[in-house]
């Protein structure tokens, strides 16, 4: 990280405030910083404690100081129109996760009109599903996830943004390993997954930021070294190991759709590599930003597939549906 | 005649003013002019009534959406209609009774005279307004844009309490708002005099049908003469803030065209191809890899190059509505004012000087005569500091502004009738 100069903590002195020049190293920039200061002050305004709100702002800057995500100094993500719990030990939900679930959502309602089911391996937060059951009323949802923490802050989560409703089954939240024999919903209409994609080297280099890699679950974000036997049975990658799972079991249940998260082009193509048969007739490559993209539209070809590349950005998904 | 012999001059002078509230009215240059209604307005409004006899008559037997539809549009014309013809018919009648030999009925007769004439001049004054036709957003929820002019720091301290001014009105006057955006410029820590900050743009929505043809007269450019907080020597500045009010997609969709944004034919229809959007800073591999904060969109309508940028709230997805919300309702404004540009063009008449442009300054707030003028009504308003509270003197200065744009929108329409009939007049004379 290039060093700072100091008449960047002389000018966030002057001009934001005394505690800027505290989070200016984690933000980097003047209007990063004014920003976050923005939101940490307007969390406390809208959150009444009984400690002066003064010492509750210096708290909180302080926290963030030491390079803590935002999101876990202030507990909360937006994403969609939900307000998503965020706590540490569970990935926070990303800007291009709520960008293609978004656009998602819009697939679907265009195209199915019964209920449908949505089935979400590595749920973390829950945030998939939370916003695909609130954006399609009709949806029932099941989410799993192999870690304790994300299921229990998955249930808040659901009762958080869905308090007015009543405890409805239709979202059922599962602790399980998916390397484990699983019992799935057979043949669901959307089958999504954020597995771990970081392969070890990357995530010790700098192209992983520091906060996420000292202050984020290593577990959500690179395949474990228990998995390498894994890996070598599907004949793959490690960091593509979970795709390879996924798309097993994908095919054992006959999900109709599959969206998978990828790290960038290589990988993006590695997972269409790895797709067998002819069961998925449509096959796609999403970018970063594809809600509100959706009109930049490349064909390219890969192996004998030919695959639509949506959006901007860099590739962040790939689609397979059977329709 | 006063029991005292002599009375001081400043009491006598309190005792005039008891009777006058704190917002004195300077009504000579906006004194209602008697209005007659040109003989083509006239037909229209009859051949109206008569379609709004012949349709309530047909709805009376079997219903039929559309028609109902036309007779709501037309029920205002034929109601002030009739109360025309009725004053007319009174006027005529009492005409007769002052001829009559009988003192008595005369005297009655006289003193209605007076009452009938107001009632004819108000039913004709409510015809006209009714004939103008409404402004095509009229009917739409609006967005308030403050923006500071060029200059110091004053302005923009100006540019805040002006924003404040109108969030504060709505709470008022019980409109729903909400703030789309609120940027301060770089000297964030700083504060103006009362507490200000340095506005460097802000959009106020306010959700409210209708509240499009309430605010409209609001837009253009305020003028501020004061003393700045920063001013040593006491000097006072004049700095001015513009305030934009444009048209806003409702949230809840009707089924007009007007109103329907992904329709071709609506002002406020965006090819998405024509815009490029742009995060503010993309950087590095994405994904899991990083964890930004930042939300931050910028739109740029390409054709146009307007560029809207929304940085306020932590979800980018609400950041992306509220710019695409912005964007719209620009684009559909600007699309209207070049169409009114061409149609005032069109129009060679008087009313052509009487226009503003967006440049034109509108209203001017000065503190060290605690006054507030309204340039287009010529009224001056007393009590500023209840004005900037958004409070009654507020609604008045509103109001006034409002009664201003119908009297506008009255002339326009005359002079229009009358140039077509002169028109026509002059070929059926060919003709011959």
């Amino acid at each position: 990280m290039p060093r700072l100069p100091p008449t960047l903590f002389w000018q966030a002195r002057r001009l934001i405030s005394p505690l800027a020049p505290l989070i200016l190293p984690v933000c980097r920039d003047l209007e990063t910083t004014s920003n976050e200061l923005r939101w940490i002050r307007d969390h406390v305004k809208s959150h009444p404690s009984p400690i002066p709100s003064k010492l509750r702002i210096w708290q909180l800057v302080d926290k963030r100081s030491n390079g803590t995500p935002l999101q876990y100094v202030l507990g909360t993500q937006p994403f969609g129109s939900l307000e998503i719990l965020c706590r540490k030990g569970v990935l926070i939900p990303r800007h291009c996760t709520e960008s293609y679930t978004l656009y998602l959502s819009t697939l679907i309602s265009s195209s199915s009109p019964s209920p449908i089911k949505v089935l979400d391996l590595c749920t973390g937060t829950g945030c998939i599903p939370l916003l695909l059951t609130f954006l399609l009323p009709s949806a029932t949802a099941t989410a799993i996830d192999t870690s304790p923490i994300s299921i229990s802050l998955a249930k808040q989560n659901f009762l958080h943004n869905f308090s007015s409703l009543p405890p409805s089954s239709n979202m059922t939240f599962t602790q399980n390993d998916i390397f484990s024999p699983l019992s799935l919903p057979s043949s669901p209409d959307i089958l999504t997954a954020n597995p771990p994609y970081i392969s070890s080297s990357l995530f010790q280099s700098t192209q992983t930021t520091r906060s996420v890699r000292h202050f984020e679950p290593k577990l959500a974000l690179v395949p474990g070294d228990h998995l390498k036997q894994k890996a070598i049975e599907y004949n793959c990658r490690l960091e593509d190991v979970f795709y390879a799972r996924i798309l097993e079991i994908a095919r054992e249940i006959a999900a109709k759709r599959v969206l998978l998260e990828v790290a960038g082009w290589e990988q993006a193509v590695r997972v269409v590599e790895m797709i067998e048969g002819k069961e998925y007739g449509t096959v796609g490559i999403w970018k970063d930003e594809v809600y509100g993209a959706t009109h930049i539209v490349e064909e390219t070809q890969i192996g004998r597939r030919k695959i639509k590349v949506i959006g901007e950005g860099e590739a962040r998904a790939v689609y397979l549906s059977r329709i | 005649m006063l029991a005292a012999s002599w009375v001081c001059r400043s009491c006598a002078r309190s005792v005039g003013r008891a009777g006058f509230s704190s917002t004195f009215l300077r009504r000579a240059s906006t004194a209602k002019p008697a209005l007659n209604l040109p003989p083509a307005l006239f037909e229209r409004a009859r051949i109206l009534a008569a379609e709004h006899d012949q349709l309530s008559a047909k709805l009376a037997d079997d219903f039929d959406a559309k028609l109902g539809e036309r007779l709501g549009e037309i029920s205002r014309v034929a109601v002030a209609f009739k109360q025309y013809e009725k004053a007319k018919a009174a006027l005529s009648e009492l005409e007769g009774l002052l001829k009559s030999n009988d003192p008595e009925m005369r005297e009655l007769a006289q003193e209605d005279m007076k009452d009938t004439h107001t009632q004819l001049a108000d039913s004709s004054r409510e015809l006209s307004v009714a004939l103008t036709p409404k402004h095509p957003f009229a009917d739409m929820p609006c967005l308030i844009e403050v923006v500071p002019g060029p200059g110091g720091t004053e302005g923009r301290y100006f540019a805040d309490t002006v924003f404040k001014m109108y969030q504060l009105y709505c709470e008022n006057k019980g409109f729903r708002s909400r703030i789309i955006k609120y940027e301060s410029s770089d000297s964030i820590g700083s504060k103006g005099s009362e507490g200000e900050i340095a506005l460097q743009e802000a959009v106020l929505e306010v959700m409210d049908v209708g509240s499009y043809a309430h605010f409209r007269g609001e837009a253009g450019m305020h003028r501020v003469q004061r003393v700045p907080a920063t001013e040593t020597k006491g000097r006072t500045h004049t700095s001015a803030v513009a305030v934009w009010v444009l048209p806003a997609f409702p949230e809840e969709s009707t089924s007009s065209a007007e109103s329907q944004w992904d329709n071709p034919e609506s002002d406020f229809y965006i090819d998405p191809k024509e815009v490029k959007s742009e995060k503010m800073r993309a950087s590095g591999a994405g994904g899991q890899h990083v964890n930004k904060t930042e939300s931050a969109i910028r739109l740029t309508h390409i054709p146009t190059g307007i560029t809207v940028s929304m940085q306020d709230s932590r979800s980018q997805h609400t950041n992306r509505e509220n710019a695409w919300k912005l964007l719209r309702s620009r684009i559909a404004q600007k699309r209207r004012e070049e169409r009114e540009d061409v149609a005032r063009q069109l129009r060679s008449s008087v009313l052509a000087q009487s226009q503003l442009t967006r440049g034109d300054k509108i209203r001017t707030y000065n503190y060290g005569q605690d006054r507030c003028t309204d340039h287009r009504a010529g009224v001056d308003f007393h009590n500023l500091p209840d004005v900037l509270r958004g409070g009654p003197t507020l609604a008045k200065v509103i109001e006034a502004a409002q009664a201003h744009f119908t009297e506008r929108d009255i002339q326009a329409l005359i002079a229009d009738e009358e140039a077509a009939a002169t028109a026509a007049a002059g070929k059926s004379k060919n003709g011959k």
